[in-house]
């Protein structure tokens, strides 16, 4: 069970470069890119698992991280709990609205599905740009209106530069995670469903429960995904998690490609750091909305495992010839 | 050459004259010389993508700076002015100031005018020792921090002040404030304002609008069920014309007094508004009319033909960039040369800014060692007429609650 593959091996090492370089080159512009970017990978990774392990389309990720930002930011003002346990409790919240979100919908099949989380990505967007997210004000919603009050890192990962590092640890963890959900029962039993409903069924598998774990882990990835984007800043925005946006990472995710680790930090790369290059080399970061969906015609036409099916066999193929 | 064409170039040239006289501007040294030195590096922060483009006050800014550095720069150093567009996104905003404060090194930030960029950055410029002299604030954070000050007033004032005509003027006895229901802009401009009512012992209520699908039909119902006598429409330039015509259609004009705040000092408005409402809406304008003829705002005009471009607005976020552009080049001239690339030194030498004045701006502007500024807090009344706007009142302070502690700050410094 605990074999690594060479995929697992080439994303260790790609980690652990990533950890050594990405903090020392960058600046303090490109930390904070990467800081988000990391965050949005840990999500891509959540929504690409299980469009790939069991076909089931979920459009409200982004919407979910907007769940696990507000019950961090929550914790943070209205507990003095480290950094961690607020993370943990952002994700184990997200994990029961997943789930709560799912029972209704795993019913529901394909289309029918991914127009539930849209709704309900919908709902919630309505939710963040009327209540907004907590600043440190009192009551419930915690909104003040004034600035924010101060927000808790981990200690080991106060500055810009520690939190970037943390962030990648985090990501690396959650490709772990669900590495090891995919070696277990439920992996054998999302790879039944995945062929066949009926076949599983048949052969015992509880499709309802596996189908809302599958939903509950996505939603796990995704709540703290959130929280630690709002670490990043101190504070979250409406904006950010709009209905449109977990379109948007669902549609990277394709293009990435959703079987390989790879597929969800391209989806990352693509979301974040592409529109701000953009922005950098002065054009319009919008542009890259053409872009992207120039490269969904392309994944969808040419390359069903994504941009990261094409490069691993190309790599492959560069390795057998050596 | 034919005589029509010679009679063409002199007629062109006596329309054009005007121009040209109003196009010799005075800047920072004012020497003529343009500046060859090592550059000084300030940022700017503005957001423009939907709903809104608040890039008017980083434009004047810029297009001052550019005429300072063909004057002589300061001290003979160039400006290097770096803006960037936070696109109304928080992630944006922070990284935005990451890149001029802690990668370019920027000694302050001039002309900034954003709903998000001073809500996100405020820490982060206390925590780096640096000072925003921002022009288009619109949210609480910015008149609330110690490292941020704005020329402009936002809609906290700006309200007050419609209210205050309301009251003093129109005989108002309940005003209703129409607002965003956004914490730190509607919320927080529309709540003072109902604290202003009640100092006064009068009603005042609030209604505010989803941001996210604004209905402002139902908010005129709520509106008139609140029982007011007076409607304060304190809303985007855009959302306040489409709430204005609502009330059209139900032929609601002379049952309510109507006034404003700044959004609908915009040319476009009257216009837009139609005859319907000519001579019916008051708005509250945070700084000089767009053709004052004062000193400063006549070189804020020539400032824009000169080095602007045509198309960048001549509204009073622009106004107020100029301003503030002006005020800290004066600063950093009257600085040690040897101190200019230091932060620590500029950010203390903005907050020794005090008493400044202009032709464009009602009180003193200033800024002090504070946890909030808010200098601009007194105000002129317009109303719309004629396709236009005329003055109804000249510069009036606001009163209330909020500006107690302001006014024993500037009591403190010996300017009221």
């Amino acid at each position: 069970m605990l074999a690594i593959t060479r995929s697992g091996l080439a994303g260790t090492v790609f980690f652990l470069i990533a950890l050594l370089a990405l903090p020392a080159l960058a600046d303090g512009q490109w930390i904070k890119i990467f800081i988000s970017t990391g965050c949005f990978v840990i999500a891509a990774s959540g929504v690409a698992f299980m469009y790939s392990r069991l076909g089931m389309v979920s459009l409200g990720q982004v919407a979910l991280m907007g769940v696990g930002g507000w019950v961090t930011l929550r914790m943070n003002h209205a507990f003095n709990l480290p950094f961690e346990i607020n993370v943990a409790v952002a994700g184990a919240v997200t994990l029961v609205f997943g789930w709560l979100l799912a029972l209704p919908a795993l019913r529901m099949r394909g289309l029918y599905l991914a127009l539930i989380t849209l709704m309900a990505a919908g709902g919630l967007e309505v939710i963040f740009s009327t209540f907004r997210f907590p600043n440190g004000g009192p009551g419930f919603w915690g909104v003040m209106p004034s600035v924010a009050a101060p927000f808790r890192r981990p200690w080991i990962a106060q500055s810009d530069t520690a939190y970037l590092r943390y962030i990648m640890a985090a990501a690396f963890f959650g490709f772990v995670l669900i590495e090891l959900h995919r070696r277990m029962a439920p992996g054998r039993a999302w790879a039944m469903i995945r062929r066949s409903e009926a076949a599983a069924l048949a052969s015992g598998v509880n499709v309802v429960y596996y189908k809302a774990w599958a939903f509950g882990l996505s939603g796990f990835l995704a709540g703290v995904a959130g929280g630690l984007l709002a670490g990043g800043l101190g504070l979250l925005d409406a904006a950010t998690f709009r209905a449109s946006e977990s379109i948007m990472l669902f549609a990277l995710s394709v293009v990435g490609g959703a079987r390989f680790w790879l597929g969800a930090v391209i989806a990352g790369v693509l979301y974040r750091v592409m529109p701000a290059l953009f922005s950098n080399w002065g054009i319009n970061s919008d542009l890259t909305l053409v872009i992207f969906g120039a490269a969904l015609l392309h994944a969808i036409m040419t390359a069903p495992d994504g941009l990261s099916g094409q490069i691993l066999q190309a790599f492959g193929k560069v390795t057998r010839r050596a | 050459m034919s005589k029509a064409i010679y009679a063409g170039i002199l007629l062109a040239g006596t329309f054009l004259a005007p121009h040209i006289a109003l196009a010799a501007p005075s800047c920072g040294a004012n020497t003529g010389q343009a500046a060859t030195g090592k550059p000084i590096k300030v940022g700017g922060i503005y957001g423009a993508a939907a709903p809104g483009d608040f890039s008017a006050a980083s434009k004047a800014a810029g297009a001052y700076f550019k005429c300072v550095n063909a004057n002589g720069g300061i001290k003979g150093r160039p400006i290097e002015y770096l803006v960037e567009n936070d696109q109304w996104n928080p992630e944006l905003a922070a990284q935005a100031a990451a890149k001029l404060v802690g990668d370019q090194k920027v000694v302050a930030l001039v002309g900034s005018g954003s709903f998000v960029e001073m809500s996100v950055n405020a820490p982060f410029y206390r925590k780096n020792n640096v000072m925003e002299m921002a022009s288009a604030c619109a949210v609480s954070e910015c008149f609330e921090s110690s490292n941020i000050v704005s020329t402009n007033q936002g809609p906290l004032p700006s309200s007050i002040g419609a209210a205050m005509y309301a009251v003093e003027k129109l005989g108002a006895k309940n005003v209703v404030c129409i607002g965003l229901a956004i914490p730190s802009v509607g919320n927080w401009s529309c709540g003072a304002t109902e604290k202003y009512m009640q100092s006064k012992g009068l009603k005042g209520a609030s209604v505010l609008l989803n941001p996210a699908s604004p209905d402002v039909n139902s908010g005129l119902l709520e509106a008139v069920a609140s029982g007011a006598d007076s409607i304060l429409v304190n809303l985007p330039a855009g959302l306040a014309n489409a709430f204005l015509a609502a009330a059209k259609e139900q032929d609601l004009r002379d049952k309510y007094s109507w006034t404003s705040s700044t959004p609908l000092y915009d040319v476009s408005v009257p216009k837009a508004l139609g005859d319907y409402w000519n001579g019916k809406v008051y708005v509250s304008a945070e700084l000089t009319m767009l053709d004052g003829k004062g000193p400063d705002n006549q070189n804020w005009l020539a400032v824009m033909n000169a080095y602007g471009k045509s198309t960048d607005p001549r509204d009073t976020f622009s106004q107020s960039g100029y301003l503030s552009a002006k005020y800290f080049v004066e600063t950093l001239l009257a600085m040690d040369p040897a101190k200019l690339d230091d932060r620590g030194a500029v950010t203390a030498a903005i907050k020794a800014i005090k008493g400044k004045k202009s032709d464009m701006m009602c009180g003193p502007y200033y800024v002090g060692d504070a946890d909030r500024h808010m200098p601009n807090h007194a105000g002129i009344m317009v109303v719309i007429k004629n396709g236009g706007f005329e003055k109804v009142r000249d510069c009036f302070q606001y009163e209330g609650p909020y500006f107690a502690p302001l006014l024993a700050t500037e009591k403190a410094m010996g300017l009221n």
